[in-house]
């Protein structure tokens, strides 16, 4: 291939009468698929307290603790500023009580904010 | 006049923490040493507390731009530990976002290069289009950095027809792209003369200074894991091992772009030839005591996990080796032949990920072999004592011009 | 009233006031085109369109922390930056905007076009000198460049801004604007000197593909980078007053200059340095950065020797003319 004078300029010039590519995010943000990994959303109900998922957390984020002495019920408390996403406690349950939902903003100002609790 | 100047550890042109030591003479490199050790994170050490299904996700943060080459060495090897064969169509996803994976790196170091460069325009859209492989990646496994698609026996989430459609449009676009900036980063004076010569390894050099990856495929050396020591299904799939006769920067560029437009044929023929079947299937919790070496061709070279098992659910010893740690010996080699200009260039081209690369091993005495395990306080205790020593007023350091 | 002028001249257009506001109008415009032209939106929040963006990054950098390196000689480091802003924004002075007619006026004389081409080349100079004086190992390479650097390009830029020169039989800018203003078609003949001035003052402002002195991925902020706060954002100022004035300096000497009184030769004057911010831009975002010994043999093995044949091609003419 040989050398030419200024190769790249139809297309720089092309560009400025094209829209920018850039999303202006806070102010218009763009659709995540439908399987992304969102936060880890729990369901008490379905819950058998096997602790799986708890050892299987790579980030030791879930707490699994047992709400009465008699009954078997579970809340879950979610360290969400461990979480890594993975979804590895969706695959782990066997009865399916984790999902994830869409949700991506979830800066906050502390991190004992980001904890979550499901009863 | 001969003075010596240090790269680093913050310096623009280096994205991560290492010192590049330079003796220069006005503009021509005389010496060159490079540093190591900035920053450590006891990933190894962490393995050996962790379950295996836990190092998946754990090996996958070594690096965060060939997060799948480290799970995939970590997986392929516990596999061979468990004595499991993975599912085929497991398998092919798996090789997949592989290749994937090496396209995203690619158009990565191409808009690197660019950007050390001072080719500003050039990052831009290279980094512009590496989107479209980002989102392919996010419509996939739901991630767009950690994909976490591995899992022992297979991959985690399946293919559908509608994704397989998708990524069969969005390839037709990346290819046009790329073969655009072939003939752009082949026909622009001012690119090419700052690639072209620089950073001379020759083949000889090549293989004695031990260089991985797309470096030594670039002194003219067809050495690829895939071709070599195929794994996954590597062995089905046709596919020539790009290399390039030039040795120089411009060569391992050339070699990074067939490579990119191989891994479009392969992820076409991956595509078009997915078996039906379970996507993976179940594993074994514990592993017998045994040890494996397990071999990878990352985007950046040949990565190599070492696994010792020890009947229990953890690995007794995990030893990562990723590539640019195999590649800094011919870094230096090639340094000591240039101008400053070249610098970045040249360190870029081996594509560094320094992070990955870094391991801290404290021996107390190199003979008997002593060693111990300190803490991050220990650490920076030891650092805060080695500060305390320095007397920044009494220092006189003397202004050579 | 005879005094009225000077002062106005010197205070508001096109002095310093004019200057100010439009240098960092023209900043917002260069980064602008190159964000589009990149396929990127660019400066967006501050103002509209982000037009007051040069002037928050200005406003910024003033209120930053001021350093000066302990080895540093202090006196030199801080009188550099002040130094340079002033020269710059003495030589555009000397652009003949809101002139009548040819009748000599305070600020034109023949031989201003020298004094111009001096005053510009003098910043050149105290970077070198800002860079010497920063006691820091990347100060000194990036001055060491500028000097190298000056070397490449001077001369053409000279040669070539003198082949127009030449042609209009005048060393003064408002009579070779006049000139060229009279005689348009002969703005054809300078085709290849415009080119290489507008090369050289892509070099002369260390814009890619040569801002070798302050090539970031290499010798980090070259000669600047032991400035901060407000000394960076005089050299901030004075870089994009530089560029507005090399602008106008081109556009007299090949353009015709800005006919036609006060507002008209406004409109003119705006006109054309946008049209030559615009060539800049399109360079700067369509290029590479070159090494310092590729820029050197590039001007000299090209850019002089067209600048010589330029210089002939106007001679000839004028010869044949007369």
């Amino acid at each position: 291939m040989s050398l030419r004078i200024a190769p790249f300029l139809p297309e720089l010039l092309r560009s400025l009468f094209k829209k920018p590519v850039t999303v202006k995010y806070p102010f218009e943000k763009e659709a995540v698929p439908k399987d992304f990994r969102g936060t880890v959303v729990f369901d008490p109900a379905k819950c058998i307290g096997c602790n799986i998922c708890v050892n299987d957390c790579p980030a030791e984020a879930i707490d699994i603790i047992r709400v009465s002495e008699t009954e078997k019920k579970f809340k879950m408390i979610l360290h969400n500023d461990r979480c890594i996403h993975c979804a590895q406690c969706v695959d782990s349950c066997p009865t399916k009580t984790y999902h994830m939902d869409l949700e991506y903003e979830t800066a906050a100002f502390s991190r004992w904010d980001l904890k979550i609790e499901y009863k | 006049m001969e003075y010596k100047v240090s790269l680093g550890p913050q310096h623009p042109a280096l994205h991560e923490a290492v010192s590049l030591r330079m003796t220069l003479d006005g503009e021509v490199i005389r010496d060159a040493d490079l540093k190591l050790g900035y920053s450590h994170r006891g990933i190894e050490k962490l393995a050996e507390e962790r379950s295996y299904i836990q190092n998946i996700y754990l090996t996958e943060r070594i690096c965060g731009i060939c997060s799948h080459s480290h799970t995939t060495c970590f997986t392929q090897g516990v596999e061979q530990l468990m004595e499991l064969v993975p599912a085929r169509r497991g398998l092919f996803i798996r090789t997949l976002i592989a290749e994937l994976e090496r396209v995203h790196s690619h158009l990565l170091w191409l808009g690197v290069a660019g950007q050390e460069a001072g080719f500003e325009s050039f990052f831009m859209y290279t980094w512009r289009d590496r989107e479209v492989v980002l989102d392919i990646l996010e419509w996939i496994s739901g991630n767009r950095v950690h994909y976490a698609m591995n899992i022992f026996g297979g991959v985690r989430r399946d293919i559908d027809e509608l994704q397989r459609k998708k990524i069969l449009d969005s390839l037709d676009l990346l290819k046009k792209r790329t073969d655009y900036y072939l003939n752009l980063a082949a026909s622009e004076p001012t690119f090419v003369g700052r690639l072209a010569g620089v950073g001379k390894l020759s083949r000889e050099d090549a293989i004695a200074l031990c260089a991985v990856g797309p470096t030594l495929r670039a002194s003219g050396i067809a050495s690829d894991v895939r071709k070599d020591d195929p794994y996954a299904v590597y062995g089905e799939i046709p596919f020539e091992v790009a290399t390039a006769d030039s040795c120089d920067v411009l060569g391992r560029a050339v070699v990074r772009v067939k490579e990119l437009i191989s891994s479009y044929a392969m992820i076409e023929f991956l595509l078009k030839n997915l078996p039906e079947g379970p996507f993976k299937v179940k594993a074994p919790r514990k592993v017998k005591p045994n040890e494996v070496y397990s071999r990878y061709e990352a985007p950046r070279g040949e990565n190599v996990h070492y696994i010792k098992s020890n009947g229990s659910d953890k690995p007794e010893r995990l030893k990562v080796r990723a590539p640019t740690l195999a590649n800094y010996p011919a870094t230096i080699a090639m340094l000591k032949k240039g101008f400053i200009a070249d610098i970045p260039l040249i360190f870029a081209a081996i594509d560094p990920c320094i992070c990955c690369a870094e391991r801290l091993v404290q021996l107390d005495d190199a003979r008997r072999g002593d060693s111990r395990v300190l803490s991050f306080s220990q650490l920076r205790s030891m650092a805060n004592e080695r500060a305390k020593k320095i007397d920044f007023k009494k220092r006189k350091i003397a202004w050579p011009f | 009233m005879a005094i009225l002028k000077p002062i106005l001249y010197i205070l508001v257009y096109p002095g310093l006031l004019f200057l100010m506001v439009y240098s960092t109008f023209c900043e917002w415009f260069d980064r602008k085109l190159y964000a589009r032209m990149q396929n990127r939106i660019g400066p967006l929040h501050t103002g509209r369109a982000g037009i007051l963006q040069p002037v928050a990054d200005i406003i910024k950098l003033f209120a930053k922390e001021d350093i000066v390196p302990e080895q540093a000689d202090k006196r030199m480091f801080s009188a550099l930056p002040v130094f340079a802003l002033a020269i710059v924004c003495t030589a555009a002075l000397y652009l003949p905007v809101w002139h009548y007619s040819t009748a000599p006026s305070f600020n034109s004389f023949p031989g201003d076009l020298i004094v111009v081409v001096y005053l510009l080349s003098l910043p050149t100079l105290i970077f070198f000198l800002a860079g010497w004086h920063s006691t820091n190992y990347f100060s000194a390479i990036g001055g060491v460049r500028v000097l190298t650097m000056l070397f490449g390009y001077e001369i053409p830029l000279l040669l070539a801004l003198l082949s127009p020169a030449v042609l209009a039989g005048s060393w003064r800018l408002v009579e070779i604007a006049v000139f060229y203003q009279n005689h348009p078609l002969l703005m054809l003949a300078n085709v290849i000197g415009f080119v290489i001035a507008v090369i050289c003052l892509q070099a002369k402002l260390e814009r890619v593909p040569f801002d070798i002195p302050h090539a970031e991925t290499e010798i980090v902020g070259g000669q600047f980078t032991e400035y901060s706060g407000k000394k960076l954002a005089f050299f901030r100022l004075l870089g994009d007053i530089e560029m507005v004035v090399g602008a106008g300096l081109i556009a007299a000497v090949f353009l015709g200059g800005f006919p036609g009184g006060l507002l008209p030769g406004l409109a003119w004057f705006i006109v054309k340095t946008l049209f030559i911010i615009f060539l800049l831009a399109a360079l700067r975002a369509a290029t590479s950065r070159i090494r310092i010994d590729q820029m050197i043999s590039f001007s000299w093995r090209w850019l002089a020797p067209l600048a010589v044949l330029q210089l002939f091609i106007a001679i000839i003419i004028k010869g044949s003319a007369s």
